[in-house]
């Protein structure tokens, strides 16, 4: 077995132990179920609500009404008239007023939402005078899809207003029908025209598109982040053990080459990396992919979408973004005495991710002005967390420089890991002598270790 | 025929000098100890000897091999135990000798020569434990099997048998003498004058950098009129 290779094995064996596969496991499993439980609940909230319904009034307009509110259950919720007794209950009208009563009603029959004509709705409205119909919800509910009924009778109760509208001017204020739709809607608007790529879309807002990326945007950085964070946390804290147990002491003189022991830690800890970084994608692939079922865009027809050759290039950014964090962890994990220092000198590498991470989500790249633009550029992690943006937009130019720039300082980051090894400073830490002697020509000078 | 030769070695931490000129040599086959306090400059010097620090002046020849000029020739011929070392604690006490043994060898003789480490061990059935359940005196005798098992030809171990038990100490300076019997030339550097006095061909005195003294343990012994070690040490850096 060549060199290389004994030490990139020793290595996996190091860094893939049950004890670091466990945690990220759990949180693709925990994304997993996230995707399954917001698809769920989303597809939930946008299913035919079940509503009672009371009539007090038990006159034209109100069973008008009620004739309005079926006809929006069958032609929105695609509901069958056989089955609409099924979604909208008949409650008992004697009880109104009577708000204790009206729970238990709504109790005993099973509902959550009621709505009620009170007596005098017919009359108000043939008085011309604005009726009012009761809305009564029996439960509250904490989660975020929760409570999806008071913004459907919202709906319902715009569509039956819309409908007794064009009733009204008809019948009763003798508007001719085909000047109903200008009297009730004035203006109207046409279909909503996007450019994306230098294409015009039609039927799409920017608004619509940044909505149905949103899963996307939030999830890829984190993604990076985590693998980073962890990534970088176990290889810093592997030297620091290595440093503790004087076992890289003993690696060091062996007849092997210090530039072998540097690409054995490298090639294993970016293949630790990438296997994190599959179990992480395939979590948020099912987190994504739950979303979907719950009913997302569908971009590609937009052109929205990406290609073999995209993913190529986006497993390349996220390879190069890891090799980038892995350098810059070896070179931080150098200065690490013990286990205990490298724990604190994970902070920097996290506060690196951290920052493209929350940019990423919150904001974008070509939204930052110019400084903080060099800013984001200057972290290599932030690569691979917008390479899938800038790829669907077709932002190449981003994509190429990014690429170019983490390779240069995924190399940089080997060779000063590389003399590091070469030097003293692995065994004796970085000394008040030589932070002195980097600063001072006089030290410089003097420093010609033979 | 010589397998050390240190000359003149300085070692300085900017303006801090921590060895200051000493100069020494080991015969082949021989049991040198390096001795003195805590700080001395003791593993310093065996951290120079074994191509991990960089001598700022002076020379350091291992079986004629200049170990800043031929560092990769001078690791193929050493094997260096450092002082409280540790082996990987996720591995076996046999997968830590095989990974090491593919650092010398392929095939055969790496089955072999991980063979030879069980054997030294000592360790039983216990060498297939993962090696965090080792107790301080196992670890140390399968380093010392680790260190031995490749047959360097010459053997630097810093404080070998630090806190170790008497029956542990006794089996390793035991291994120690076999292995020299066998050819192999053995550097130990230890603050335990009664150890080396035990072990050790000859010695040499290290205090605050300097070499102060070397010589046959008996010898020296004699020379200054007293019974051990530990009073020689004494009377020569009181003068």
């Amino acid at each position: 077995m060549s060199h290389l290779a004994n030490i990139t094995k020793k290595e996996l064996r190091e860094l893939l132990t049950p004890g670091s596969l466990i945690p990220v496991v759990m949180v693709a499993v925990i994304f997993m179920f996230m995707g399954s439980m917001i698809g769920g609940e989303v597809e939930k909230a946008s299913a035919p609500v079940v509503i009672g319904i009371a009539d007090a009034d038990d006159g034209v307009y109100s069973d008008l009404s009620i004739g309005y509110i079926e006809t929006f259950y069958e032609t929105y919720y695609k509901v069958p008239v056989e089955d609409l007794p099924e979604y909208l209950i008949t409650l008992d009208s004697s009880i109104y007023g009577n708000d204790q009563a009206i729970l238990q009603e709504m109790r005993a029959k099973g509902v959550t939402t009621l709505l009620f004509f009170g007596p005098g709705f017919s009359e108000d409205i043939a008085s011309k005078e604005q009726a009012t119909i009761e809305l009564y919800f029996s439960e509250v509910s904490t989660g975020a899809f929760g409570n999806m009924s008071s913004p459907a009778m919202t709906g319902i109760i715009s569509y039956v207003n819309t409908s007794l509208s064009t009733e009204l001017l008809e019948d009763g204020y003798g508007v001719p029908p085909e000047e109903v739709g200008a009297v009730l809607n004035p203006i109207g608007q046409t279909q909503p025209v996007t450019f994306i790529n230098g294409v015009a879309y039609t039927g799409i807002t920017p608004y619509e598109i940044s909505s149905a990326m949103s899963s996307q945007s939030m999830s890829v950085p984190i993604m990076i982040m985590l693998i980073i964070v962890m990534i970088g946390s176990i290889v810093i804290s592997s030297m620091g053990n290595e440093k503790e147990n004087k076992t890289l002491e003993t690696l060091l003189t062996l007849p092997v080459d210090r530039t072998t022991i540097v690409s054995g830690k490298l090639i294993a800890s970016a293949m630790a990396g990438l296997i994190y970084g599959l179990i992480y994608m395939v979590g948020m692939y099912f987190y994504t992919d739950g979303l979907a079922a719950g009913g997302s865009m569908d971009l590609s027809k937009y052109g929205l979408s990406l290609g073999g050759l995209d993913w190529l290039i986006i497993l390349v950014s996220m390879f190069l973004g890891i090799i980038c964090a892995l350098g810059m962890c070896m070179v931080l994990g150098a200065f690490a005495k013990n286990y205990k220092a490298a724990q604190t000198m994970t902070m920097p590498i996290s506060m690196l991710a951290m920052v493209p991470m929350f940019v990423m989500i919150f904001t974008s790249y070509g939204d930052l002005p110019g400084i903080l633009q060099g800013v984001i550029f200057a972290i290599p992690f932030s690569h691979p967390m917008m390479a899938m943006q800038n790829l669907m937009f077709g932002d190449m130019t981003l994509v190429a420089a990014g690429l170019v720039y983490m390779a240069l300082f995924a190399l940089a980051m080997i060779y000063i890991t590389v003399r590091i090894y070469r030097s003293d400073i692995l065994i004796t830490g970085f000394t008040k002598e030589d932070f002195k002697r980097m600063f001072s020509m006089k030290g410089r000078r003097g420093a010609g270790r033979s | 025929m010589d397998t050390l030769v240190v000359e003149d070695l300085h070692k300085r931490y900017g303006e801090r000098e921590v060895v200051k000129g000493i100069s020494f040599s080991v015969k082949e086959g021989e049991i040198f100890g390096l001795i003195g306090p805590n700080g001395a400059g003791k593993t310093t010097t065996l951290r120079m000897i074994s191509t991990l620090l960089r001598v700022t002046s002076g020379r350091i020849e291992v079986c004629g091999h200049d170990v800043m000029k031929e560092s990769d020739e001078v690791r193929r011929r050493i094997s260096y135990l450092p002082e409280d070392a540790g082996a990987y604690k996720d591995l076996t006490g046999r997968a830590y000798l095989q990974f090491m043994a593919n650092f010398f060898a392929n095939g055969d003789e790496a089955k072999a020569m991980v063979e030879k480490g069980i054997a030294l061990s000592k360790l039983g059935d216990r060498i297939d434990s993962k090696v965090d359940t080792y107790s301080k005196g196992m670890m140390r005798r399968l380093l010392i099997a680790r260190a031995i098992m490749p047959g360097p030809r010459f053997a630097i171990m810093d404080e070998v048998t630090s806190g170790l038990d008497v029956m542990n100490a006794y089996e390793i300076r035991d291994v120690i003498r076999e292995i020299a019997r066998q050819g192999v030339t053995v550097l130990i550097s230890s603050h335990n004058m009664f150890e080396v006095d035990l072990l050790c061909d000859r010695i040499a005195m290290i205090n605050n950098g300097e070499l102060i003294l070397e010589g046959v343990p008996s010898e020296l012994k004699e020379r200054f009129g007293v019974a051990t070690v530990e009073e020689v040490f004494v009377k020569a850096v009181n003068g």
